[in-house]
Parts: structure tokens; C-alpha cells; sequence
């Protein structure tokens, strides 16, 4: 298929891709692969949290996960900045490749890979600091060079915060609003100038307005960063993701335990208007979970 | 399980139905008036497209409302667009019925021809036939009967070059002609009918597989 298009002082036909490429829109699964997870398994004291999991999470995308509770989507994105290996009793099978190397290697330190994968929780979680202090802890800890205060001033921007607070940078971060911490929270995450940002429910705890925000906020900062977020709201998913993986739960075959598996995992376009799986088509449009 | 919003689409589903139901009458009536020259009849077609219009609008308004509210996804999404096409696919039907009346009312007086008029009743009753189907398959969600609708309208489209034929062949006598030519615009009228049930059966293919595609040869008809 063409369309015609002014170029210069003639008209030529130009094809839909060619015009995809020029809006920066080409298909998100031809870039790289930020992440590659390949025959994942977490376990919890022995119980099976998530297993046979295998995708490929996309440079400057956002890709969500979305399924029931339980199914193991935030214990996923758990193993993507090795916040697991906090959990006693954790233990991770398989691979996960973070641009081609082994996030789980011997010689990987996992507080460098915290610096490089960043994470927004449900609930916003600002020390009881200033705004200022929040922001700078992280630059201030790692000793990264510059100007501490171009620093946090670019990171408040970028979070989209920076008009509401330069003011009154020296107050308390826990007097600012829900949406407002939340938004300090990706700024605080951004000042050490990450590569992957996670968010697990980012806004879940937030009202309409700051839920939208923090939305046209994804839209931006994929631009510059690579994005998961685990949603409970398939709206949001179908909203702000690029790629969308729906994990479900079954029962162990032995009759036993239930735990989390991977079911689809495809354009989010697709996965809202033609699932190929029937588990996917019944959970989107409401009929299970 | 959203109850209330599967509800919802069956009610849907069975308002578009009763408008299918409402258009066949209208056809049936519109062939009537043709073949028998009754300009009552015709005035009463005329009259029925409100009862069809009114169905076509409580379809859209239901749709509207349950976009706006329930946010279908996947294979409810595609039921949706596609009962939101075939709502304006069967209005426009109901508006060919109404054409069909008029024209025959600008026929008065005139006097009609006999193999025509044969022809009309075996046009109607195809138009009649894809409609049908064109509905089942909906409700069936079956994707042959749709594409079965591709055959049934080659046989309309046939009826309607004979009823050219025979047109050319009506000779000199200027009040046959006069009634042949406003005769065309009515086998006209029954072969868009068809193509309606044709497009109809498309929304089918298209709910039930999840991609589109024209039936191509219809366009070509």
C-alpha cells in the first residue's frame, strides 16, 4: 500500500513503512533486546513461583505484564534488577541476558545492576527527606560527577515534577500529594541515570489524574529508556505498552501447588484484538480473573 | 464474567437481528408493490422505513453506550464493529426497500411486463435468501454460510443482467420503455441488496477469524 506524499516540489508515493520509519515507529520487536529470558523458573522455598518463561524485552519500548494475582508477574520483573535475591529462600533457574550478558554471572555485582535497572513500587516510597535530598541520594551515594544540582533539576524535569516543586525543593518530600511522591519516586530513579526503568503497579494507589500523568510520563521517558511495568489495569496496558505479556496460573500437574506461567506474549495491538490464545481472549475481555 | 456486560452485547445483537427481521418485511413488501402494482402497499413500505430507522437507531445508541462504558476488547471488540457495520448495512437496505416503492409509484399507470415482473419475484426472493443467511451467519458465527453469500450473489447479479436483457428487448412502445427504464433502477435497488448481505457476511468472516478481507468479487459484480 502507498499514499502520496509532498516531496520537495514533486509528489511521490511513499510506502506506509517508509512512513513508519519516519515517525520513529517501527516495529518494536526488530530492535534490540534489552533483556532475554530464556526457560526462567522462581521458586520460593522450593514452591514454584513462575516457570517456562521465555521472552525478549525491547530497547526503548514499553512492555507490560499483565494476568490474575498469583500469576507471577511481579516476582518476573523481580528477577530483571535481582530484587529476588533479597528474599531468602529465593532461587532463579534459567537466563536472564541483560544486553547479551548474564544478569546472574558470578561477577555481576547486583547494586551496579540496581544503578542501571531502576524500580517504582506500588506504593511511592520517599525517604523522609526533602524533595531535594531524594532526588540527590542516589548521584550523592554513587559519586557520580557534576553538578549535583543540574542533576536533580534535569531528573524533576524529565518526571514531569520540576514546575510543582522547584519552589519548595528544601520541604519535606512527605508533604507533597500521592501522584506528586510517585513522580519524585521516577525522578529519584532517573538521577542516577538508568538504562531500565521497572514499575510494579506504579499507579495503582493513584487517582485518575495522577494515573494519567504518570502515563503520558511512560510515553515520554521510553523515548530515552527501556520500560516494564506490571498492571493489574488492562486499560493501562493497552494504553501505554508497546509489548504485552498476560501470564496465567495452573496447577502443578502432580495436582499440587498453582504457579505462575507465561501464556502469550505479543504486540499489545495484537494481544487487545486477536489473541492467539483462548486463556488470553477470555482474560482481556473479562471472562476469567 | 462481566454478567451485565454480556448482557448487554446479547441484547445487541438481538436489536440488530429484529432490524433484520424488520428489512425482510420491508423487501418482501417492496417485490409485492412491484409485481402488483399496488400503490397502497407502497405508500405502507414507505412508511415502515420509521419502524426500521428507529431499530437502527436503539442499535447505535447501544453500541455507543457500551463503547463508552464497557471498553470491549478482542472478539467483543470485533462483535461490536461489526454489529455497528451491519446496522448501517441493514438501514440501507430498508432505504433500497423504500426506493424500489417510489420508483414503482412513478410507474402508475403504466403498463408493466410480464417476464420483468418474473424476474423481479426471483430477484426478491434471493435478496430475500442472503439475508437471511447474511444474518445467520452472524448469529452463528459461521464462517462458510458468510462466504457462501459470495455464490448467492452471483446468482442476483445474473438475474439482474437478464433483467437488462429483456430490457433492451422491450422494443418501441415509449410507455413500456418509460416503465423499463425506471424498472432498471428497481433491479439495481435488489442487486445492492445483495451486496449489503455480501458485506454483512464480510463483517462475519472478519468477527470470526479477526482479520478483514472483501469478499473480493463483490465489488466487481
Amino acid at each position: 500500500m502507498t499514499v502520496m506524499v509532498e516531496r520537495g516540489s514533486t509528489i511521490e508515493p511513499m510506502s506506509l513503512a517508509e512512513i513508519a520509519k519516519e515517525h520513529g515507529d517501527e516495529d518494536v520487536v526488530n530492535r534490540e533486546a534489552v533483556f532475554q529470558v530464556t526457560d526462567l523458573a522462581v521458586s520460593y522455598s522450593g514452591n514454584v513461583a513462575i516457570r517456562d518463561v521465555n521472552l525478549s524485552v525491547y530497547r526503548n519500548a514499553v512492555t507490560a505484564f499483565i494476568g490474575p494475582s498469583g500469576c507471577g508477574k511481579s516476582t518476573l520483573i523481580r528477577c530483571f534488577d535481582r530484587m529476588n535475591d533479597l528474599v531468602p529462600g529465593a532461587t532463579i533457574e534459567g537466563n536472564v541476558l541483560y544486553h547479551g550478558k548474564d544478569l546472574y554471572a558470578a561477577d555481576v555485582d547486583p547494586v551496579e545492576v540496581r544503578r542501571r535497572i531502576g524500580m517504582v513500587f506500588q506504593k511511592p516510597n520517599p525517604f523522609p527527606k526533602s524533595i531535594y535530598d531524594n532526588v540527590a541520594f542516589g548521584p550523592r551515594v554513587l559519586g557520580l560527577k557534576g553538578s549535583l544540582d543540574e542533576r536533580v533539576e534535569q531528573a524533576l524535569q524529565q518526571a514531569a515534577l520540576w514546575d510543582e516543586v522547584k519552589d519548595r525543593l528544601k520541604e519535606s518530600a512527605l508533604g507533597l500529594s500521592g501522584g506528586q511522591q510517585q513522580r519524585l519516586c521516577i525522578a529519584r530513579c532517573l538521577a542516577v541515570e538508568p538504562d531500565v526503568i521497572l514499575m510494579d503497579e506504579p499507579a495503582s494507589a493513584l487517582d485518575p489524574i495522577s494515573t494519567t500523568r504518570i502515563e503520558d510520563l511512560m510515553h515520554e521517558l521510553k523515548r530515552e529508556y527501556t520500560i516494564v511495568i506490571v498492571t493489574h489495569n488492562m486499560q493501562q496496558a493497552a494504553r501505554v505498552a508497546d509489548m504485552t505479556a498476560f501470564f496465567s496460573v495452573e496447577v502443578g500437574a502432580d495436582g499440587g501447588r498453582r504457579h505462575g506461567i507465561l501464556v502469550e506474549y505479543d504486540k499489545t495491538a495484537k494481544i487487545f484484538t486477536t489473541p492467539a490464545d483462548k486463556r488470553t481472549e477470555d482474560y482481556v475481555t473479562g471472562r476469567f480473573g | 464474567m462481566r454478567i451485565s456486560f454480556q448482557e448487554e452485547l446479547d441484547q445487541l445483537e438481538a436489536s440488530l437481528r429484529a432490524e433484520g427481521e424488520l428489512v425482510l418485511r420491508s423487501l418482501r413488501g417492496a417485490v409485492e408493490v412491484v409485481c402488483t402494482q399496488d400503490l397502497e402497499l407502497a405508500d405502507e413500505v414507505i412508511a415502515f422505513d420509521d419502524d426500521i430507522d428507529a431499530q437502527y437507531f436503539e442499535v447505535e445508541q447501544g453500541i455507543e453506550l457500551l463503547l463508552a462504558r464497557q471498553t470491549p476488547v478482542a472478539s467483543d471488540l470485533r462483535l461490536v464493529l461489526a454489529l455497528l457495520k451491519d446496522n448501517l448495512h441493514l438501514e440501507r437496505m430498508g432505504d433500497l426497500c423504500v426506493t424500489i416503492a417510489k420508483l414503482t409509484k412513478l410507474t402508475k399507470g403504466l403498463p408493466p411486463d410480464e417476464t420483468l415482473l418474473t424476474g423481479f419475484r426471483e430477484m426478491g426472493e434471493r435478496a430475500e435468501q442472503m439475508i437471511v443467511v447474511a444474518l445467520e451467519s452472524l448469529e452463528h458465527r459461521d464462517q462458510e454460510a458468510a462466504e457462501s453469500l459470495l455464490d448467492l450473489d452471483e446468482l442476483i447479479d445474473r438475474a439482474n443482467r437478464r433483467v437488462v436483457n429483456r430490457l433492451l428487448e422491450l422494443g418501441g412502445d415509449l410507455e413500456l420503455r418509460e416503465w423499463g427504464l425506471r424498472m432498471i433502477l428497481v433491479s439495481r435497488c435488489l442487486e445492492r441488496i445483495g451486496d449489503h448481505a455480501v458485506d454483512v457476511g464480510e463483517q462475519t468472516a472478519y468477527l470470526v477469524t479477526g482479520e478483514f478481507r472483501e469478499f473480493t468479487d463483490a465489488s466487481h459484480s
